[in-house]
């Protein structure tokens, strides 16, 4: 195994563990380091393929997620953790948080099986090729799954993490790559100002409430 | 200048909203009302020359344009002018609204922005930027009214749609790996054979797009964004968003090689079929007329899938629906805020009597509820016949019995809870909760847009015929 491929096989062990991890917790103050070491281990990627191949597109990209999803985002939801603790931790995470670390195993195993089954074939043969479909999927189950806002902020930087992860691992020369990750982040931008926006203006209303209004 | 030259047009349909939206945020409000509308206006005269000149071709690497994409181009501006238009009675109705008329102006063009952009792009991964552009503009447009509701719904409009599109990422990125190319046009121009790769993407496709569509089961941002969103926002998101996204996954469905192979056309018209049935369905238990006329989009953006599926003349009466429903459907939100600005509340059991107390909104919200529900002569009437005519002829039975089912459930429950609110006895309502009486300007848009709806069935179909059939053909559809 030459050292690329090393470099790949042990940040996919580490993005698949992150991903995990991500899962298995309830409160957000360690989600929003998960996801920002998740992102690390991306840019760390991002930067060693850059400097392999010589490519400044990858290179541009791994400062993009150091600087917005390893610094900028998760700066934005810790001050919104300590404005409002009751964001700290999910709601009845004791009874779920189980289930939602099982069904990630699960959804890993099943995610893995059936693109390496299917897809791998046509795919350069790289390790953990699978992977950026697997972290696709758990940042859905993710989003499916949790109600608590700011984790689903997290889950969307999961899946942002896969798109990314994908180009890098088997999208080689992917076309608009840098506009796309930057309209990735701008988006991620306007789900955190949208929680800004419920701060300011309907804080005291009951969940309940706006869910009825909502309902059928 | 030569006026036959299409890029002139294509420039000032992409340049005119984005000019408006930079100007409206350094003016003054009343400045910036008059530069939205006169920019409206011009966007829309450049895409109906679009339409007329049957433009087509490539500019450079990113830009082209085809009857497929004129076609929507048009549609999209002419909501567009016709939202701007009616937003200023409906703006001064709100109290305290979450943003000051130069911002929502600002971003009412650029939504319309990124949708045109959308349209008139021949990279797939541009094409996708613009579609999550529109998710960017349009997020802060629901949140106007300043309701704790429509707060909830912008968020998950958001994540909704977002995580909808990162999956179609996905899936351009499995395209590109599968061919080598991201050029919609030119991968369209010598469609593949499919393969596992190519049927992985443009499921992904279907399925990430769908959710931005509202196909079932992933539309569940579409009815509250669609209701909580201000009258003329909802317009613009039932008349040409939804459509929008439908283009972008054509674009990509057009990869595959005609015919498409079965299981792959089975798959879209199981989605459309469950989309419109699920919808129809739904729309008998709605209390919010919004949420009721949110619920038939749903259904009609289903039919469409399910004609896209079919192809041949279902594609046809597919894109014939889609364009005849963006105008019905536009009129009946301007016509349902027209009922908010009036009564306050968007619960059905609380509206009755509206032709007397509303008669000139009461009359056009028949109309277009009539409308769009696909009764003849307007054009969603000849848009859904030849879906259902479509799925007969390839002996699709079952297809055509379920559309026949949502139709017609569509057709009773949207029209039996808009006649009570029309035609039930007024609750006589207190004169201090009452909002501002008729003004006729409020009702003019609404009547010029369902009229178009009927001239589409009547009049308009003959002459728009070679373009729609031209659309059609690009992916492997039309009149034999």
């Amino acid at each position: 195994m030459d050292t690329t491929a090393t470099v790949e096989a042990l940040v996919g062990l580490g993005i698949l563990l992150t991903a995990l991890y991500l899962q298995s917790e309830s409160f957000v103050d360690p989600l929003v380091s998960g996801i920002a070491v998740q992102s690390l281990l991306l840019a760390a990627l991002l930067g060693w393929l850059a400097w392999v191949y010589d490519n400044w597109e990858f290179g541009a990209v791994a400062v993009l997620v150091v600087g917005v999803r390893v610094l900028l985002v998760p700066y934005i939801l810790r001050r919104q953790i300590r404005a409002f603790r009751w964001r700290a931790r999910e709601i009845h995470a004791s009874q779920r948080v189980t289930g939602h670390a099982l069904a990630a195993v699960a959804l890993a195993i099943v995610g893995w099986f059936v693109f390496q089954q299917t897809l791998a074939p046509s795919l350069p043969a790289v390790p953990g090729v699978a992977l950026p479909f697997v972290l696709l999927l758990e940042g859905l189950l993710m989003l499916a799954t949790r109600r608590n806002t700011l984790v689903q902020v997290i889950g969307y930087l999961e899946e942002e993490n896969a798109i990314v992860y994908a180009a890098a691992l088997f999208a080689l020369g992917f076309p608009l790559f840098i506009e796309v990750v930057v309209f990735l982040d701008v988006l991620g931008v306007v789900l955190v100002a949208i929680i800004l926006s419920i701060q300011r203006d309907v804080t005291g209303l009951p969940e309940a409430e706006i869910l009825e209004e909502l309902s059928g | 200048m030569n006026l036959s030259d299409p890029l002139l047009w294509l420039l000032i349909v992409l340049l005119a909203p984005v000019t408006g939206a930079l100007l409206a945020v350094v003016a003054g409000a009343r400045a910036s009302e008059l530069i939205a509308r006169i920019t409206a206006l011009l966007t829309l005269a450049a895409a109906a020359a679009l339409l007329g000149l049957r433009a087509q071709g490539s500019w450079g690497a990113y830009i082209g344009l085809d009857a497929l994409s004129d076609l929507f181009l048009f549609l999209v501006a002419a909501i567009y002018a016709a939202s701007t238009w009616y937003s200023r009675g409906y703006l001064r109705s709100i109290d305290r609204p979450f943003l000051t008329p130069q911002r929502y102006y600002a971003l009412l063009g650029a939504f319309a922005f990124a949708m045109l952009l959308t349209l008139s792009v021949t990279d797939l991964g541009l094409m996708w930027i613009g579609l999550e552009g529109t998710t960017v503009a349009s997020a802060l447009l629901i949140v106007l009214e300043r309701r704790p509701t429509s707060v909830e719904a912008a968020w998950r409009y958001t994540l909704i749609a977002s995580a909808g599109l990162t999956i179609a990422l996905f899936a351009l990125l499995l395209l590109y790996e599968a061919t080598g190319s991201l050029n919609g046009f030119a991968l369209a121009a010598h469609p593949m054979v499919l393969s596992l790769p190519l049927a992985m993407a443009v499921t992904l496709a279907l399925v990430g797009y769908g959710t931005k569509i509202g196909l079932f089961p992933m539309h569940t941002w579409l009815p509250d964004a669609h209701s909580e969103a201000p009258s003329p926002v909802s317009a613009m998101f039932s008349g040409v968003l939804l459509p929008t996204a439908l283009y972008a996954f054509l674009r990509v469905y057009a990869v595959v090689a005609s015919p498409v192979p079965a299981a792959l056309s089975d798959l879209v018209i199981v989605f459309g079929v469950a989309t419109a049935l699920v919808a129809a369905f739904l729309m008998q238990r709605q209390r919010s007329y919004k949420r009721l006329l949110a619920y038939s989009s749903m259904e009609v953006m289903g039919l469409a899938v399910v004609g896209v599926g079919l192809g041949g003349i279902a594609l046809y009466g597919a894109l014939i629906l889609v364009v005849a429903h963006a105008f019905a459907k536009s009129a009946a939100f301007y016509c349902a805020g027209n009922v908010l600005r009036r009564t306050g509340t968007t619960r059905i059991e609380d509206v009755r009597g509206l032709r007397t107390d509303l008669p000139w909104t009461g009359a056009t919200w028949v109309l277009s509820a009539i409308a769009v529900t696909g009764t003849p002569p307007f054009g969603t009437f000849v848009g859904e016949l030849l879906i259902v005519a479509g799925a007969i002829v390839v002996g699709a039975w079952w297809v055509a019995i379920a559309c026949v089912v949502a139709i017609l459930l569509s057709f009773l429950g949207m029209n039996a809870q808009i006649g009570r609110m029309v035609f039930g006895a007024d609750p006589g309502r207190g004169s201090d909760t009452a909002g501002p009486p008729e003004s006729p300007r409020a009702v003019v848009i609404p009547l010029i847009n369902v009229s178009v709806a009927l001239l589409l069935g009547i009049i308009a179909i003959p002459y728009l015929a070679p373009t729609i059939h031209s659309a059609a053909s690009l992916l492997g559809g039309g009149v034999p």
